[in-house]
């Protein structure tokens, strides 16, 4: 029985089986006696939020435009199709051709959140690739890669691949599989290869790379081999504006997360909240033409289909020339009856004409991310959205026909105390206020403040890496305290799990000696623990425990401004004393400008050679 | 504007597509055929286009049909097929496309065919036989309202019965269409309770929508 016939044997016992067997319109099917080198995609969770994420997509259509590459897409089987799999030896295979992934070139692992680190152990296991990387072959095959925001602090998972490409992968990808194919060629040995590519900027091969560590567990130095670079530089693309960006996507059977044409618009981000490692580590802001994100939009909406559209960015009204792009892609849109799902806006500097538009496409709710329940706090972390601001929303908004809003708070923020907890609630009350003082708000209907709260996470590169987490405890009594402050059962409060977020603090800013308890803690059954229903705090623990390590060393510890960090030898462009500049600023509650008013001097301009914006 | 009606296959790959997808695979068809389909007026206008039967997640089918209409009086059936089958995914097919002739509701029946693989198929062939000859089949159907007995053996026509090395091969016909519908599966299973030979079904396939008088609706 050929493994295509293993799987449709059991296809039927098993939740949506269509996210199992490929052949997807999109999907790119191709010869594999002309194929050259074989790259199975892999994302760390299920088919149904793997297929949602856009950098899989652009990767996947670059990579298979070169007629000799083929690459696949390989996602985490549900717990039902896993059992299945196991009993009957179906190892983990790739959706395109449905051959195993262990026969692969390269084994290429995006990791877009902290919690999907032990899926990917279980998907190295499922494969049957050994899940170290010292114990895989001395010929050159099987090379696992791993790509995305994660690999900015890739030390807990450094035992487990053989290459982290660092920042933005359009090019580097394709560099590295020139390379393999020529030492393929060659007959070079794994170990050659991997001496060549580290010689690739923002490539990151961690097994030439070692640590000692001090008494008190902080590192004491680190020390490189082989001759790779003492610092590892991260890739960007340096003209966005004309990057590749495919004119397809696989249009998925079964409903994904996002199910819908998205075209990114801008990377990077001009205004620097300190919590965001996101506004970092994108740097520098780039953005596409109006004309480019309206072509993009089109081709992708004829070639795929769908009738629905959104735009990427970290935050869209930061473009340059939005209401252009926006009046384009409005006009466009509704002629053709596809739906354009609007990200939160700043309506402050939108035109009349383009306001009305906007509200005629408008269906999603108002949301708000106002992070801080007080404007003390809010200048901390430097997200500058005031009260007024928020007001203003909120009252154009309910005298547009709105009665809910969504407010994004984070809890166990540096310097809180309890007036901002109490603060998130007084804001809260004050929106509901608002609601009952506007003459011409919607009549009939109830409105609901839903206040959503999020526990601060520490992560590397942000001027808050150096902050400590609140401990669970901290932040249970905050939480009660929001709770008590709450007047109205017209308010509604949810929060996070801290127990999640301490472990997210953990496994982000970690240094290598946390490898053995994400192993550890995957071998007692830890998978998916982004997952409520699938996470085992409890074993986690034991893990830790087991491997002598603590987790509050890393998430509930002040890391001093001269510490050597596990991420220190990875340069993200935006330099340390920057990172170290804003923390100090953000203690004295003082804000820092957007980039679009001020330089601030974190490095990217120097690193690039240009300045971001021309300042008159 | 024209009243179509196209015939399709479903098969391979796309025998995965369960029907609620089904429904959102076409309407992306549509979007990608660029065809002048008739929009449903309303709040919220989208093609119309329906299914005259629901196929089970699993079934293969030579025979499925969809109804819908295009704004456009000048086009040949031939090119609307075209335009279809040129953006249509993996393992579907339209066969063909053609002017609405009955209603929907004079469907009746439909034909399956499938192999009942087993160790032991004389036994399986000999018990085929021998659930036909009884009076009555008595299965479990689930409904609304729980789970109702019925009697399937006045309904269920035998079409054809083969023997091969390790499967018998059978066609038969049931009741479909808005009245009633019974599922294969639903044989299979009192056939399961009948005879006590282990045996699996592979290959069901729909081959045929039919009128009362077994004519192929159209
Ligand atoms: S170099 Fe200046 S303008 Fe550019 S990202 Fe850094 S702070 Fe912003």
């Amino acid at each position: 029985m050929n493994l295509k016939e293993k799987i449709e044997k059991h296809l039927l016992e098993v939740q949506k089986p269509s996210r199992y067997i490929g052949g997807e319109v999109g999907s790119v099917i191709k010869d594999k006696s002309k194929v050259d080198v074989r790259f199975a995609f892999c994302f760390p969770d299920t088919y149904d939020i793997g297929m949602s994420h856009i950098g899989m997509k652009i990767l996947y259509s670059l990579t298979n435009e070169r007629e000799n590459y083929w690459c696949e897409r390989c996602f985490a089987p549900g717990t039902d199709f896993e059992e299945i799999m196991r009993k009957n030896d179906i190892p983990l295979y790739a959706l395109e051709s449905l051959d195993p992934i262990k026969e692969f070139d390269f084994i290429g692992f995006t990791m877009q959140y902290e919690l999907s680190y032990t899926t990917v152990l279980n998907m190295l296991d499922l494969a049957g690739i050994p899940i170290f990387a010292k114990d895989r072959t001395d010929e050159l095959t099987q090379i696992v890669v791993a790509g995305g925001p994660c690999v900015c602090n890739p030390e807990p998972l450094a035992d487990f691949f053989d290459i982290f490409i660092l920042g933005e992968g359009e090019e580097v990808n394709l560099e590295l599989m020139d390379l393999y194919l020529d030492m393929k060629r060659q007959g070079a040995s794994r170990l050659d290869f991997l001496r060549r590519a580290a010689r690739i900027e923002g490539i990151y091969v961690p097994q030439f790379y070692e640590f000692s560590y001090k008494s008190d567990g902080t590192i004491e130095k680190m020390t490189v081999r082989e001759n790779a670079p003492a610092t590892v530089k991260k890739r960007i693309i340096k003209d966005f504006d004309k990057v590749y960006y495919p004119e397809n996507f696989v249009v998925p059977f079964t409903e994904i997360v996002h199910d819908r044409v998205s075209v990114e618009v801008l990377r990077g981000c001009i205004r620097g909240c300190r919590f965001c490692q996101a506004g970092f580590i994108y740097r520098p802001f780039r953005e596409k033409k109006p004309d480019t994100i309206y072509n993009e939009t089109k081709c992708l909406c004829e070639n795929t289909g769908y009738d629905e559209v959104s735009l990427a960015s970290l935050s869209t009204s930061d473009h340059s020339e939005i209401d252009g792009m926006l009046t384009k892609l409005i006009d466009y849109t509704a002629g053709e009856r596809i739906n354009l799902s609007l990200p939160s806006l700043r309506v402050d500097n939108f035109s009349e004409s383009l306001l009305e538009k906007i509200k005629k496409v408008r269906k999603s709710g108002l949301t708000f991310a106002a992070e801080g329940g007080t404007q003390r706090l809010r200048d901390v972390i430097n997200k500058n959205v005031s009260e007024e601001e928020i007001m203003n929303t909120c009252r154009i908004a309910f005298q547009g026909g709105y009665s809910s809003v969504k407010l994004y708070f984070m809890m166990g923020l540096p310097t809180e105390t309890d007036d901002d907890i109490i603060g998130i609630a007084e804001l809260a009350q004050r929106i509901l206020d608002l609601f009952y003082s506007i003459e011409d708000r919607p009549k009939g209907r109830s409105p609901q403040i839903s206040v959503s709260c999020a526990t601060f996470v520490p992560k590397p590169f942000t001027p808050f890496q150096f902050e400590p987490q609140d401990t669970r405890e901290e932040i249970e009594r905050k939480q009660k305290l929001l709770l008590d402050s709450v007047k109205s059962k017209k308010i509604r409060v949810s929060y996070h799990d801290p127990d999640v977020s301490q472990l997210e603090a953990v496994l982000a800013k970690g240094d290598r000696r946390l490898c053995s308890v994400i192993y550890s803690a995957w071998k007692k059954g830890c998978k998916f623990d982004s997952w409520s229903e699938h996470f085992k705090f409890g074993t986690w623990l034991e893990a830790f425990e087991e491997c002598g390590v603590d987790p509050a060393f890393y998430a509930n510890r002040r890391l001093a401004f001269d510490e050597i960090l596990p991420w220190d030898h990875l340069d993200y462009l935006v330099s340390k004393e920057f990172f170290i500049r804003e923390n100090k600023t953000a203690h004295k509650s003082v804000t820092t400008p957007n980039c679009r008013l001020r330089c601030s001097g974190c490095g990217v301009n120097k690193a690039v050679g240009r300045e971001c914006f021309c300042y008159d | 504007m024209l009243r179509l009606r196209a015939v399709f296959e479903k098969s391979g790959r796309a025998k995965y597509i369960s029907h609620l997808d089904l429904n959102r695979c076409m309407l992306r068809v549509f979007r990608r055929s660029k065809l002048p389909v008739w929009y449903t007026e309303g709040f919220n206008p989208h093609p119309y286009y329906s299914f005259a039967l629901a196929l089970s997640l699993g079934f293969e089918s030579s025979c499925e049909i969809m109804d819908f209409n295009i704004n456009d009086d000048e086009m040949t059936l031939e090119e609307i097929r075209d335009r279809l089958n040129a953006v249509m995914p993996e393992g579907m097919r339209i066969i063909s496309v053609a002017e609405q002739v009955k209603k929907i509701t004079a469907i009746a029946k439909a034909e399956y065919s499938f192999s009942l693989v087993s160790e032991d198929v004389t036994g399986v062939y000999d018990a085929v036989k021998g659930i036909l000859d009884e009076s009555e089949i008595l299965i479990e159907k689930k409904t609304k309202k729980g789970v109702k007995t019925v009697d399937i053996r006045p309904d269920l026509e035998l079409v054809s019965c083969e023997i091969t090395e390790n499967s018998v091969d059978m066609a038969i016909r049931l009741p479909a269409g808005t009245q009633t519908n019974f599922n294969p599966t639903l044989f299979m299973e009192a056939l399961k309770n009948y005879c006590n030979i282990p045996f699996e079904a592979r290959k069901i396939r729909r081959t045929g929508i039919l009128c009362e008088n077994n004519e192929k609706f159209s």
